[in-house]
């Protein structure tokens, strides 16, 4: 299945080399949020927040075809 | 002999314009530091009980840390102290910049102020000597503008200085006190100086560190800047700055909006666009040698909001003039906080205050004429300088919000205190424990009230993830936990506290800790510069001690159990957004975590005063 990923400010740099410039990438049905970091080789100890098609969704979402998903970490600035 | 403190504090009296030198005992120093921790144990022992903040009864400790220096990384940092005039509890006001260490270097590790000046002066201390200067012509100057004429006159543009702005002359409760363009924002400390016709207080220094044991110094010193080298958020907080966060902080529901009546408005990635392609000039250090750098230049070139360069669009005053007010016009929002920097105004404050002004007009609990005929609707850029502009002069509907949103409330009655979220008086910042459970503890129990220093651990441990090296010390690995749970976050919330106030008690940079120093650093980096044996684990227990006396304090002013509260807008469902349906993001049981939090503090379940015991394992029997 294709969806769509955005990595955000700190994230951007996993993107390289797995997703496309469109921010497509093809991933085996059910994929979850987790496996798709894993597959992005975020490091497991970095606070993630995920929206697929701008609702919050947590690591054990399943993807389907055609969803978008935003992928934000946070710098914890004041 | 001590080494690395001078051992001596000036006393200033502003009443007659007399000063004294005063020897700290090295015990004093050894139990409470610097900081906010030397000034809590001052301000409890010589301020009287109910003063008020703005009579010449209170006093403003400027209280540098034992490693605020050029030399130390995060080094660039001082706390100011007093009596809040917003809260009428304990207050306490930090801010980067030169001001911090340059002071350490005239010779004196604090400064404590004292009365009411006759007549405006500004005070110069140059090493160790102390000068009171007229400042009649300074009044009604900016922020910049004072403090180019003060350099000017002192013919020394490396003066560092910091002064109140027009809000601060006119005593507005919610005015800062301003290092250029760094703020000591919170709680009102430009209402006290100003309260007290000091107008600015200019400083410079020669002194250096002088380590009792050099190579132990310079040796943990390497190793302290390789942690930073090396830290991801180090980069980060250079390469984004905080208003890097705005993306990720509505998207994980930690972003207040429309006064709070949501934690999410999926609008900050087009703001964030937005500045980065129109406003966003370049980063900056907010002291020599910073090796963070998270200060960010910015501008608006033309239009109605054009704004010169200028150190600001920061996290913070971007979401209280963006996300607060409901306002998409990114240029109004940096025009905003750069003029409440010159007309030394808290941001923070300034946009709560205008946001609660906007829902009381909304439902007609102030007029039109009340208002001064302006169109108090959602998302009206154009009001937003007037009113900041108005605030800082105490102009018609100014007036009545330069009190700040808790006292506006109670003047306006017919229920306004609905639209008022604020934690002890002080009005809630960019963040919303909605999203994390744990900073409602931190903002419930945090001894100056709702702020964005103290409380931020809750957020940053919650969904950040973040753990300060606190692991050592008891507290678990937060990826072991739910951010939306509440149980256990209370006996967390205790040791995170006590090891997270001492940056702001040794005098330096908080977002160092974040970027990897560790209180083990700290505390070799203590040793070595006093020779006096101290671990991690020993500074815990001065931050457990801090925490105790500022909350002592707040007790004898009257607080207690009923004041730990979080608005109870912010613990409910939002009212719109990506999270109006997740049920998990409303606080069901504060009150739970609130009790873990006094078992594990070792307070009063029913009074939240601090028991005997503790305080006697503390040393602070004599306060009993």
């Amino acid at each position: 299945m294709k969806v769509k990923v955005k990595l955000y400010t700190i994230l951007k740099k996993y993107a390289q080399g797995k997703v496309w410039e469109d921010n497509s990438i093809v991933l085996n049905r059910d994929t979850t949020l987790q496996e798709l970091t894993n597959y992005l080789a975020i490091p497991s100890n970095i606070g993630l927040i995920f929206l697929v098609n701008n609702t919050p969704q947590d690591k054990e979402y399943k993807l389907c075809d055609g969803d978008e998903v935003k992928i934000f970490s946070l710098i914890c600035g004041g | 002999m001590v080494h690395n403190y001078s051992v001596k504090q000036i006393r200033v009296s502003l009443n007659d314009y007399s000063f004294k030198c005063e020897i700290i005992p090295e015990k004093v120093l050894q139990d409470y530091l610097g900081g906010v921790g030397y000034a809590a144990k001052v301000l409890y022992e010589e301020l009287d009980k109910g003063i008020d903040p703005l009579s010449p009864e209170n006093k403003l400790i400027f209280a540098p840390g034992p490693l605020t220096s050029y030399q130390i990384p995060g080094g660039g940092s001082i706390e100011i102290c007093f009596k809040s005039p917003l809260t009428g509890a304990w207050g306490e006001s930090r801010c980067g910049g030169n001001f911090g260490p340059e002071l350490k270097r005239t010779g004196y590790d604090f400064l404590i102020l004292e009365g009411k000046s006759p007549q405006p002066v500004y005070l110069f201390i140059h090493d160790k000597e102390v000068e009171f200067r007229k400042a009649h012509h300074l009044l009604g100057k900016t922020v910049s503008e004072k403090t180019k004429m003060i350099r000017e006159e002192l013919a020394d543009q490396d003066i560092s200085i910091m002064c109140i702005g027009i809000a601060g002359e006119n005593l507005v409760r919610i005015a800062s006190l301003m290092c250029e363009s760094r703020a000591a924002g919170r709680c009102g400390a430009g209402a006290v100086m100003g309260s007290k016709n000091l107008i600015a207080v200019a400083v410079k220094g020669s002194a250096r560190l002088q380590p009792h044991n050099p190579d132990h110094f310079n040796r943990t010193l390497k190793e302290v800047r390789k942690v930073l080298k090396e830290s991801a958020f180090a980069k980060n907080f250079r390469q984004f700055g905080t208003i890097g966060d705005l993306a990720g902080n509505d998207a994980a529901g930690d972003w207040p909006t429309k006064n709070w009546q949501s934690n999410n408005w999926g609008q900050a990635e087009e703001l964030y666009d937005y500045y980065l392609q129109h406003n966003f000039v370049q980063n900056k250090m907010c002291y020599k040698g910073c090796p963070i750098a998270c200060g960010r230049i910015a501008k608006v070139d033309e239009g109605r909001f054009k704004t010169p360069h200028h150190e600001g669009a920061e996290y913070e005053s971007v979401s209280a003039f963006t996300a607060f007010v409901f306002n998409r016009d990114m240029d109004a929002a940096i025009h905003s906080t750069y003029l409440c920097n010159e007309l030394g105004l808290d941001t923070i404050s300034a946009g709560a205050v205008i946001a609660f002004a906007l829902e009381c007009s909304e439902h007609k609990l102030l007029s039109v004429e009340e208002v001064d005929g302006l169109d108090l609707s959602w998302g009206n850029a154009d009001i937003l300088p007037v009113m900041v502009e108005k605030i800082a002069k105490r102009e018609g509907i100014g007036n009545l919000l330069a009190d700040g949103v808790c006292k506006a409330a109670q003047k306006i009655g017919r229920g306004a205190e609905q639209y008022a979220v604020h934690g002890k008086g002080l009005e809630g910042p960019a963040h919303d424990p909605r999203s994390g459970k744990l900073l409602a503890v931190t903002y419930g129990t945090a001894n100056r009230g709702m702020c964005h220093i103290h409380p931020l651990e809750g957020m940053a441990y919650d969904s950040g993830k973040v753990t300060w090296g606190m692991t050592a010390y008891g507290v678990p690995d937060p990826n072991t936990l739910d951010r939306w749970e509440e149980k256990g976050k209370g006996a967390i919330t205790k040791t995170l506290q006590d090891g997270l106030i001492m940056p702001d008690v040794l005098g330096v940079c908080k977002f160092f800790m974040y970027a990897g120093i560790t209180l083990e650093h700290y505390a070799q980096l203590l040793s070595a510069l006093t020779g006096w044996p101290i671990k991690g684990r020993d500074l815990l227990t001065v931050g457990e001690r801090v925490i105790n006396v500022q909350r002592l304090f707040n007790v004898r002013e009257g607080l207690a159990r009923a004041d730990d509260v979080i608005h109870e807008r912010a613990q409910q469902r939002p009212l719109f957004g990506a999270y109006h349906n997740e049920d998990r993001c409303i606080i069901k049981d504060y009150e739970g975590m609130l009790e873990e939090y006094y078992q594990a503090r070792g307070w009063d379940s029913h009074t939240g005063i601090p028991n005997k015991e503790k305080l006697r394992e503390l040393g602070l029997n004599q306060y009993w």
